[in-house]
C-alpha cells in the first residue's frame, strides 16, 4: 500500500526566502510524525504547500499515492488531506456542532440542486454529521458543549474543538499546526488521547509542535527543519541528543 | 386609481431587487453594487426580444432572467479573485462599461432608451393585473431567498464570511457558492427588469446610473442588511418616502435633490446608530442533534 502522504523534490520559495528544498518526507498510516525547528524554519509553510493554500515550484505531492498536482485547497481536503490550524481558524458565528458538521469530505447541502430535489438526502447527510460530531465531542468529553458558540469557549476548548473539526474528514492524512500552543491541563492530555487513538485507528499524523515534551510523548519519529531544508530525521531521542540541532534550535 | 398600481408594482419590482441585493451584499458578503445594471438586462433583454422576435412575456421574462444571470459571470469570476473594496470598484468599472455599450447600441435604443415595448395586457384590467404579477415575483423572491439562506446552504455561506480559508481547507467550494449566489441574485433583478419593461413599455439608461445603485444599497441598509425581511419593509418604506414628500407641496425644483440628501441622511444615520438596520437578521435555523 502506498504511503499516506508522499512528499518528493518539493521546493518553494519567495523570493530570495527559501522555505521548502527539495523536501522528501513519507508519512504512513498510524504513524504519528513531529515536525520540528526554529521559528520560520519553513514548518507551518510546509503544512501549506500541501495543502494547496501555496503552490509549490517543484516537486511531486501525493496522497495515499494520488497526485495532488493541479488540484486546488478544497479538492485536496476531499482527497483526504485535513489540516488544523495555529490560530484555529473557527467560524466564530457559529456553534460547536455547526462547525463540524461542515467538515465531512462531502458536505450534502452545498448543492442548492441537491438541496431543492433531494431535501430528503441532505437532511439524512446533516444528521449523520451531527451524529458522528457529538461523538468525536463525546471523545473528548465535550458533548455538553454542541450548542455552544465557539467564540464563547476557552482557548484550550477552541483548540480542542479545531482538531474534532478535523477529525469529522475522515481521510488518511491528518496536518497538526501548533495544537498544544496555549494548550495545558485537561486539554492538553484530551490532545494527546486523541491524536494517539486517531493514529492507532490507521490515520497518518504529522505535527508541528514546538512542545517538546508532547512531541517526546506522541512521536515516533520526528523530522527537524531549519531554513527550509530537513537537516534531520530519525528517531526522536537521537534527534533531541544531536548536538547540531540544539544549537540550531536554541542557539546554545 | 392607475397611481396606486404603479406604486404597488414598483413596490413589488424594488421588493425583488432589494432582496437579491442583499442576498449577495449582506448575506454572502460580496460587495458589489452594479446590481442595478442586472435590473437593466432584464429589462433590455426582455424589451428587445418582445419588439424584435415578438418573444411572448414569459419567455422574454425567463431570457432577460438567463441573460442577467449569464452576465453575473464577469462580476463573480473576478470576485474569486479580489475581494472586498477592490471588487466593489470592479463592479463599478463593470456597470458603467456596460452602461455605456446600452448607451451606444442601436439595438438598445441608444440614449434615446427603449421605446415602444409591446404590452401583453390592456384595458382597464392592466394596473390589477401588473400589481398582482409584481407581487407575487415579490413572495417568491423573498421565498426562494429564504429557502437559500437558511439551512444547510446558508450554514455553508455563513461559514465562508466567517473564514474563507478554513472553509476551503475543509474541502468546501466556495468558489462555486460564490458564482451560483452572485447567478440567482442576478437573474432576479433580471426578472425585475423584465416586469418593469412590459409594465412601463419603456426603458432608459439613465435610471440604472449609480445613482440606483445608491437606491437600492440605501434599502439593504436601512431594511436590515443580511436579513430576510429588511430589503422587504426597507423597500417599502423608501418608495413610500417620496411619496408622501409630494404631499408637501414643495416646488418641483426641490424634489429630486431633497430626495436625495433624505436617502443619503438616511444611509449614514443607520450606519452609525443602527448599523443592522430596522430588521436585525433573524437567528439561523438551530442545528440540533437528530433525537433518537
Amino acid at each position: 500500500m502506498s504511503a499516506a502522504l508522499r512528499l518528493s523534490g518539493v521546493c518553494k520559495r519567495f523570493g530570495g526566502i527559501v522555505v521548502a528544498d527539495e523536501i522528501e518526507l513519507e508519512l504512513e498510516r498510524g504513524q504519528i510524525l513531529g515536525l520540528i525547528g526554529p521559528n520560520g524554519a519553513g514548518k507551518t509553510s510546509l503544512f501549506n504547500i500541501v495543502s494547496g493554500v501555496v503552490a509549490a515550484d517543484a516537486g511531486d505531492i501525493r496522497i495515499g499515492g494520488e497526485s495532488v498536482a493541479g488540484r486546488t485547497v478544497h479538492e485536496r481536503a476531499r482527497m483526504g488531506i485535513v489540516r488544523t490550524w495555529q490560530n484555529m481558524r473557527l467560524f466564530h458565528s457559529m456553534t460547536v456542532l455547526e462547525n463540524m458538521v461542515l467538515a465531512p469530505r462531502e458536505y450534502a447541502g452545498e448543492s442548492l440542486v441537491r438541496l431543492w430535489f433531494r431535501p430528503a438526502t441532505v437532511a439524512r447527510a446533516d444528521a449523520d454529521a451531527c451524529e458522528r460530531a457529538l461523538a468525536i465531542l463525546g471523545r473528548m468529553g465535550l458533548a455538553h458543549l454542541a450548542g455552544h458558540g465557539v467564540v464563547d469557549l476557552p482557548y484550550g476548548q477552541q483548540k480542542l474543538i479545531g482538531l474534532a473539526r478535523a477529525l469529522m474528514n475522515d481521510g488518511p492524512c491528518l496536518l497538526l499546526d501548533e495544537p498544544m500552543a496555549g494548550v495545558e491541563g485537561q486539554a492538553y492530555e484530551t490532545m494527546k488521547a486523541v491524536v494517539r487513538e486517531e493514529a492507532a485507528a490507521g490515520r497518518a499524523v504529522c505535527v508541528v509542535e514546538h512542545n517538546i515534551s508532547f512531541i517526546k510523548d506522541l512521536c515516533t519519529s520526528a523530522v527537524f527543519m531549519s531554513a527550509g531544508r530537513i537537516l534531520e530525521r530519525g528517531a526522536i531521542a537521537e534527534l533531541l541528543a544531536s548536538k547540531t540541532l540544539a544549537e540550531l534550535y536554541f542557539g546554545a | 386609481m392607475e397611481y396606486v398600481y404603479s406604486i404597488l408594482i414598483l413596490v413589488g419590482i424594488y421588493i425583488v431587487l432589494a432582496s437579491s441585493f442583499n442576498l449577495i451584499i449582506g448575506t454572502a458578503g460580496l460587495v458589489s453594487i452594479a446590481h442595478p445594471i442586472f435590473f437593466a438586462l432584464g429589462a433590455y433583454t426582455a424589451g428587445v426580444l418582445a419588439i424584435h422576435l415578438h418573444l411572448d412575456p414569459f419567455s422574454a421574462t425567463a431570457a432577460g432572467a438567463a441573460v442577467a444571470g449569464a452576465f453575473s459571470l464577469m462580476i463573480s469570476l473576478p470576485s474569486l479573485r479580489v475581494s472586498g473594496d477592490y471588487l466593489l470598484i470592479t463592479s463599478i468599472g463593470f456597470q458603467l462599461g456596460l452602461l455605456q455599450v446600452i448607451k451606444n447600441l442601436e439595438l438598445t435604443g441608444s440614449q434615446g432608451g427603449l421605446n415602444n415595448i409591446p404590452t401583453p395586457v390592456a384595458g382597464p384590467e392592466r394596473g390589477w393585473i401588473f400589481s398582482a404579477i409584481a407581487l407575487a415575483a415579490a413572495a417568491a423572491a423573498v421565498l426562494l431567498i429564504r429557502r437559500i439562506v437558511r439551512g444547510s446552504y446558508g450554514r455553508a455561506i455563513r461559514a465562508m464570511r466567517d473564514d474563507e480559508l478554513a472553509f476551503v481547507a475543509l474541502g468546501r467550494n466556495a468558489k462555486h457558492i460564490k458564482i451560483v449566489i452572485f447567478a440567482v441574485g442576478c437573474a432576479l433583478a433580471g426578472v425585475a427588469g423584465a416586469i418593469y419593461a412590459f409594465y412601463f413599455q419603456y426603458v432608459s439608461p439613465e435610471q440604472f446610473e449609480i445613482l440606483a445603485s445608491g437606491t437600492m444599497l440605501t434599502m439593504v441598509v436601512v431594511g436590515g442588511m443580511g436579513s430576510t425581511w429588511g430589503p422587504v419593509v426597507g423597500a417599502v418604506l423608501l418608495l413610500a418616502l417620496p411619496q408622501a414628500i409630494t404631499f408637501l407641496r414643495l416646488p418641483l425644483a426641490y424634489m429630486a435633490p431633497l430626495q436625495g440628501m433624505i436617502f443619503t441622511l438616511l444611509v449614514i444615520l443607520f450606519l452609525f446608530l443602527r448599523p443592522q438596520g430596522l430588521v436585525a437578521p433573524e437567528p439561523p435555523a438551530p442545528l440540533s442533534p437528530p433525537a433518537r
